[in-house]
Order: C-alpha cells, then sequence, then structure tokens
C-alpha cells in the first residue's frame, strides 16, 4: 500500500517534466527577490513596485492574455537565489524571471538561468559583468560608473571653490566598494583632492573616528557610499560634530528610509539618481499616482526599476505575438522564453526611468539621470528629493 | 527522473554539502572543543579554488591540467586548510570552552575582512564566473556524495579506534584523560585540523557550484547554523550532524510553499528541539528506543 503511494508520487513527479508544453495561462513571470533576510527592505521595495505594474498592465494585458506574478524569496544569500531561480523555472515554468535583489546573487542564480535558457531582467543588480554573464541576462538597473560622478560635478557647480574631498565607504557592501572607486575617479578628474579615505562597515552604529577624521583633514566635500542606516547614522554625526561643508550620499541614500535616520541633519545631501518620482513623462505619472495610492509614500527607485523590469518583459511578450502572429499561450514554453529574449533587446521602451534600451550584451542605455538634493520639513521627520539638475 | 533531479538537484546536493559542514564541526566536538573556525576554512577553501580557476596567472596550469585542475584545487585547499588549522589551533586550543569559541569567531573574522580588502579575492564583489566542472548542478552530487561517504566510513572508524576513545576520555574530562596518560594538547590539535582538512576541501568543491565567491561565504552566520546541525542532530553519534544538517538545511526549502510562515516554522523547530530534544535528536531516538526494548520485554535491563 505504502509502496504503490510512493510509486504514484514519483511517476507525477516525473510525469512533469515530458515533452514540451505550452505557456500557462495567465501568463507566468517569475519575480524573485530577498523578501527575507537583511537586504528585505530593498527586496519588499522591488515587490512592490513589481505589483503595481501586475495591476497596471493587466488592464489589456498581452494582447488581452492577462499576466500573473509569481514571487519566490531569495533571501540575502547565493544558494537561496538559486533554488528560488531553479523553483520559478522548473516547477512554475515562468516565461521570464525578474531579480535578484543583490549582485552577488545575481553571479550565483543568472547562470543557472542563461543554462536553462530563461530571460533573466535584473531590477538591482549594478556591479561591473552582470549582462556579461550571458546572452540570456539584461538589466534595467544604471551602472554605478554611469551614475555616481553627476552628483560630483553637479557639487562643484554648486560650490566651485570646493578643493579638498573626504571619502567614506562600507568597505563590506558589495555596491558601496565599487561605488566609491567610481567616485574616486570623478574626484581626480576634477583635480580635487583626496584628504582622507576612510572605510566602516554596514553594522556600525558608532562613527567618531571617522567624522574627527573628516574635521581633522579639512575636508570641505564629504562623500558617503554606504547603505541607509549606517549612512545616515554617519551623516548625523558628522553634522553634531560641525562639519559645514557639502556631503554627497551615494545611492544607499537614494531612498525615504534613510530620512528618520538622520532626520534635519539629512537636509542638503547631494545625491545623483537613475529614478525620480518626480521625473515627468505620461508613465511615471501613472506609476507614481498608483503607487501613492496603495502604498501612501512615493515610489523608491527599486520599485520604479522593477517595474520597469515587468514593463520590459510584458512589451517583449506583445512584440513576440506579433512577430510570430500567434497568441503567447499557442507557443511552447522553450520558444516563447527564446524570442522573449530577442524581442527584450531590440526598441526602446518608455519607462518610469525615462527612454531605455537594452543593448546587444544586455545592458541598460539609459538617457536621463537626475541630481537632487534632500529637502526636509520643519519637523525634522518627513522629506523630498528635490531635483537639482537633469542630466542628459 | 531528469524532471525530479533539475527541480530538486541543488537542494539535494546543497544537504549533501551542509551535512560535510557539520562534521567539520562535528570532528573538534568530539574532543569537547567548540570550535566555530569551520566557515573560516570553507570560505578560505572556496577561494583558493575560485582564484586557481579564474586568476590569469594560473592559465598555464589550467590549460595543462584540464579537468585534472579540479582535484588539484581540492588537494591544496585542503592542505593550506590543514597547515593553517595548526598553526591557529596550537595557540587556540589553549583556551577552552567559550574562549574558545570566541577565539574561533574572531578567526573567521579576521579572514573575512582581509578577504574583503585584498585584490586577489574580487573585495566586496568576490569572484565570480567560476568554470564548471558539471553543466548541471545536481551533478555535484557525484563529487560531494562520495566525500560525505568517504567521512562516514572515516568517523566510523575513527570512533573505535584507539584515537576515537582518546578523543572521547577528552571529551569527558580533559583533566583525567591528562593523567591517563593522553597527550590531550595532541588530540585536540589532530580533530582541529581534521575538521578544517574537511572544510577547505568542501569550500574547495563549492567554489564551481555555486558559480561565485565572495566574502559572505562562511560568516558568522554559518557558523551558528553548523553548530545547530550538530546540537539539533546529536552531537555524540555519528549520524547527528549528518540528520541535523539534513533537516534543518531542507526545511526552509521544503517549506517554501508557506512562505512568509516558512522562517516562523523553521526557528520554532530550532526552540522546540532545543527545550525538548537536549540530547539531539539521534539522542531522543536512542533513549526511545531503549523504552521501547525496555517495556516489550520486561526480562531485559538497560545495556
Amino acid at each position: 500500500m505504502k509502496f504503490a503511494a510512493v510509486v504514484t508520487l514519483v511517476v507525477t513527479l516525473f510525469a512533469g517534466a515530458a515533452g514540451a508544453e505550452n505557456v500557462s495561462k495567465p501568463i507566468p513571470i517569475g519575480i524573485a527577490v530577498a523578501q527575507t533576510s537583511n537586504v528585505a527592505l530593498f527586496g519588499q521595495e522591488q515587490m512592490n513596485g513589481a505589483k503595481v505594474a501586475e495591476k497596471y498592465f493587466n488592464i489589456s494585458g498581452i494582447n488581452g492574455t492577462p499576466i500573473k506574478l509569481i514571487s519566490q524569496d531569495t533571501g540575502g544569500d547565493e544558494a537561496g537565489a538559486i533554488n528560488a531561480f531553479q523553483n520559478l523555472v522548473s516547477k512554475e515554468k515562468v516565461v521570464g524571471i525578474v531579480g535578484p535583489t543583490l549582485s552577488q546573487q545575481a553571479f550565483a542564480a543568472d547562470p543557472v538561468a542563461n543554462r536553462l535558457k530563461v530571460p533573466v531582467i535584473a531590477p538591482s543588480n549594478t556591479a561591473k559583468g552582470i549582462p556579461q554573464i550571458g546572452e540570456f541576462v539584461g538589466r534595467v538597473s544604471a551602472p554605478v560608473a554611469k551614475v555616481a560622478p553627476f552628483a560630483v560635478t553637479q557639487a562643484l557647480k554648486l560650490n566651485p571653490a570646493i578643493k579638498r574631498v573626504a571619502i567614506l565607504y562600507a568597505q563590506n557592501d558589495a555596491f558601496c566598494s565599487s561605488e566609491t572607486t567610481i567616485f574616486q575617479q570623478a574626484v581626480k578628474r576634477q583635480k580635487l583632492e583626496i584628504a582622507t579615505l576612510q572605510k566602516f562597515m554596514t553594522t556600525d552604529t558608532d562613527f567618531t573616528t571617522q567624522a574627527t577624521a573628516v574635521l581633522r583633514a579639512k575636508a570641505d566635500l564629504v562623500i558617503i557610499s554606504g547603505l541607509a542606516a549606517d549612512g545616515g547614522n554617519l551623516v548625523k554625526q558628522l553634522r553634531q560634530l560641525g562639519y559645514k561643508g557639502t556631503i554627497i550620499g551615494g545611492n544607499g541614500f537614494n531612498t525615504t528610509n534613510v530620512f528618520p535616520v538622520c532626520g534635519k541633519n539629512c537636509e542638503g545631501i547631494l545625491v545623483a539618481q537613475a529614478y525620480s518620482p518626480l521625473a515627468q513623462n505620461p508613465l511615471n505619472k501613472a506609476f507614481v499616482d498608483e503607487y501613492r495610492r496603495t502604498f501612501i509614500k512615493d515610489p523608491p527607485q527599486f520599485a520604479a526599476q522593477s517595474f520597469t523590469a515587468i514593463q520590459l518583459i510584458v512589451e517583449g511578450l506583445r512584440k513576440v505575438e506579433i512577430a510570430t502572429k500567434k497568441k503567447i499561450t499557442q507557443l511552447d514554453l522553450a520558444t516563447v522564453r527564446v524570442e522573449l529574449n530577442k524581442a527584450l533587446r531590440k526598441g526602446s521602451y518608455m519607462t518610469p526611468l525615462g527612454e531605455i534600451s537594452l543593448d546587444a550584451e544586455g545592458d541598460i542605455n539609459q538617457h536621463s539621470f537626475y541630481v537632487s538634493k534632500i529637502k526636509m520639513d520643519i519637523s525634522g521627520k518627513v522629506g523630498v528629493f528635490a531635483i537639482v539638475s537633469v542630466v542628459k | 527522473m531528469e524532471g525530479f533531479l533539475q527541480n530538486y538537484g541543488f537542494l539535494l546536493v546543497t544537504l549533501l554539502q551542509q551535512s560535510l559542514l557539520a562534521f567539520s564541526l562535528y570532528f573538534p566536538l568530539m574532543a569537547g572543543q567548540l570550535s566555530l573556525a569551520s566557515p573560516g576554512f570553507y570560505a578560505l577553501g572556496g577561494y583558493i579554488a575560485a582564484i586557481m580557476s579564474t586568476a590569469p596567472e594560473c592559465t598555464p596550469l589550467r590549460e595543462k591540467l584540464g579537468t585534472g585542475i579540479y582535484p588539484l584545487e581540492w588537494l591544496a585547499a585542503g592542505l593550506i586548510s590543514g597547515v593553517l588549522a595548526l598553526v591557529i589551533g596550537i595557540s587556540a586550543l589553549r583556551l577552552r570552552g567559550i574562549y574558545l569559541a570566541l577565539a574561533t569567531i574572531a578567526f573567521v573574522e579576521i579572514l573575512r575582512v582581509i578577504c574583503l580588502n585584498l585584490e586577489i579575492t574580487g573585495g566586496a564583489i568576490g569572484i565570480f564566473d567560476i568554470p564548471q566542472l558539471f553543466a548541471e548542478r545536481w551533478s555535484y552530487g557525484l563529487i560531494f556524495g562520495p566525500l560525505l561517504l568517504l567521512t562516514l566510513l572515516f568517523v566510523y572508524r575513527l570512533e573505535n579506534s584507539r584515537t576515537g576513545r582518546a578523543l572521547k576520555a577528552i571529551r569527558e574530562d580533559e583533566l583525567a584523560a591528562g593523567a591517563m596518560g593522553i597527550h590531550t594538547t595532541y588530540y585536540k590539535v589532530l580533530a582541529f585540523v581534521i575538521g578544517a582538512v574537511l572544510a577547505g576541501i568542501v569550500g574547495a568543491m563549492s567554489a564551481p557550484f555555486l558559480n561565485t565567491w565572495n566574502a559572505r561565504q562562511g560568516t558568522f552566520d554559518a557558523s551558528i547554523s553548523y553548530l545547530a546541525y550538530v546540537l539539533i542532530g546529536g552531537s555524540r553519534s555519528m549520524w547527528g550532524p549528518l540528520l541535523g544538517a539534513v533537516l534543518l538545511a531542507s526545511l526552509p526549502e521544503l517549506l517554501r510553499p508557506l512562505k512568509d510562515a516558512r522562517l516562523i516554522i523553521n526557528g520554532m523547530v530550532l526552540v522546540v528541539a532545543s527545550i525538548y530534544l537536549p540530547q539531539g535528536i539521534v539522542g531522543a531516538l536512542g533513549r526511545l528506543k531503549r523504552c521501547v526494548v525496555k517495556n516489550t520485554s520486561p526480562m531485559g535491563g538497560e545495556r
């Protein structure tokens, strides 16, 4: 009796894999981001953006066929990302995957999807080498090298007297440590002097050492590559110890989560952004309105990028339908995946990030960036990123 | 069959890998030494393999050896880990109990910070695009599986040998063992080195398995997981680490359909197991077996 049950179970497990199969309806799109662990803060914002995208694009669907988001938690580690990807590809039979949250996770999980010929669009992987993982890997997150230097040029425009720069970064974070090298190059290109270079950990809470070093070096510009919690605290302690000059925050500051950390002291931080909720384009307006209605706040960059990733897959699927003159659900899964991957790299897209396209390798071509200044209200609790300049 | 391996292959191999890491902690524990250094050697082994398979300096070696480079990586990782463990072991094993645990945590942290700052280890991003030994994830079971079997065989033989009995004697009472003429430092360092060599080899095998290697591998969190495997499984039997690792590593994945609730259940299993099964699952099973035997045959006493 027991033996028979085991046999039935095994047979049903194997039967699922046999033969070619069509795409199911509604069309499954996978999203694998961190919903738990210490990167969940970003992962949840990405999830929110994707949910708004699902609702928005299902108004018309893929020429009438609805899409369905299938989410798998990657956690914060590499093994979790591989498991989530594997699940989405083999069990959930998705046409494409949006994720994962961290670049390190992408280096582990993307090769798995690439070998299985499933298109991946990375919403937030900014490290060097991501699109080069394979032909099925693309991204909508502009590499750090592109975005960061704009903040330095803007700071010099606002205050041409700047001479001495202090650079601080979180050495245990992949994003921050690659961002800081970009900042250092940008500073050298502007012929400024790096007065001091300080390291900290994303888990630190006391930054007295770094702050006093900055004051001792008599810096008139501070550039911080850190995440919201540690970076915010660092700014707060810098200001409390009497630093009066300009502060540039890296992309870790590009979130409203930083406001409660440094409060009034956030005032004036310059941040280069790949996305601004204030950007003028019809789709961004629709996205921001819907996001505000659902989550009662402005969408952060992570949400906008995952919305964009879903948008690319949706528009890609529409292109596949036009090219093959068939409904997606009439095509077999493997064909859809390959065709979708080709379609993604063709043409340009009008997204909340502005007009973008993917090059042959799958890397993003983004046309507009923003440099914003944090403005806090009198209570010191609520703030906005006010656009200082738009870089085209 | 292929579909099954496609779905669960990675998980199954992860279970083998985690069991091996549990054993790397079990060896020092056989001599009663609570060492949390395994993740450090695991990370080190991974870096050695990753560097050997990606660094341009090693290209001639790779071209000469072909796939033969992989066994060489395992050997190098095992050797280097062993030598490092010998150096650390001789000084750190003078410490006892919680102080040894602290010293080994410090070792893991030092290694992590060094790897974060070195050029050759790729800084915080780490090393990626590591050449693959096999195309499919499940195929990695072909190297982890035999290693696990070898380890089990080794532990089985060790427990019934002179060395195994010496380790147990040290675990029960170090002073008494010393008084009996057992060279306690020698055996403690030996157990520590065996664990480190195993962790180093597993790390070297894991680098291609995970496609990438970075300083997030083998951190303090990992130390705690390996310790949990051994303690929940049972630290007094060779089946303990195996059972603990398989159970605790598979639980979060098997509970995936429960979404957010899975971590709550996972945590509850840990709490309940540590309260009600102080000797681990294997220990509890042993007690249960003795109970049943006693009840069914009242004549038979305790063995």
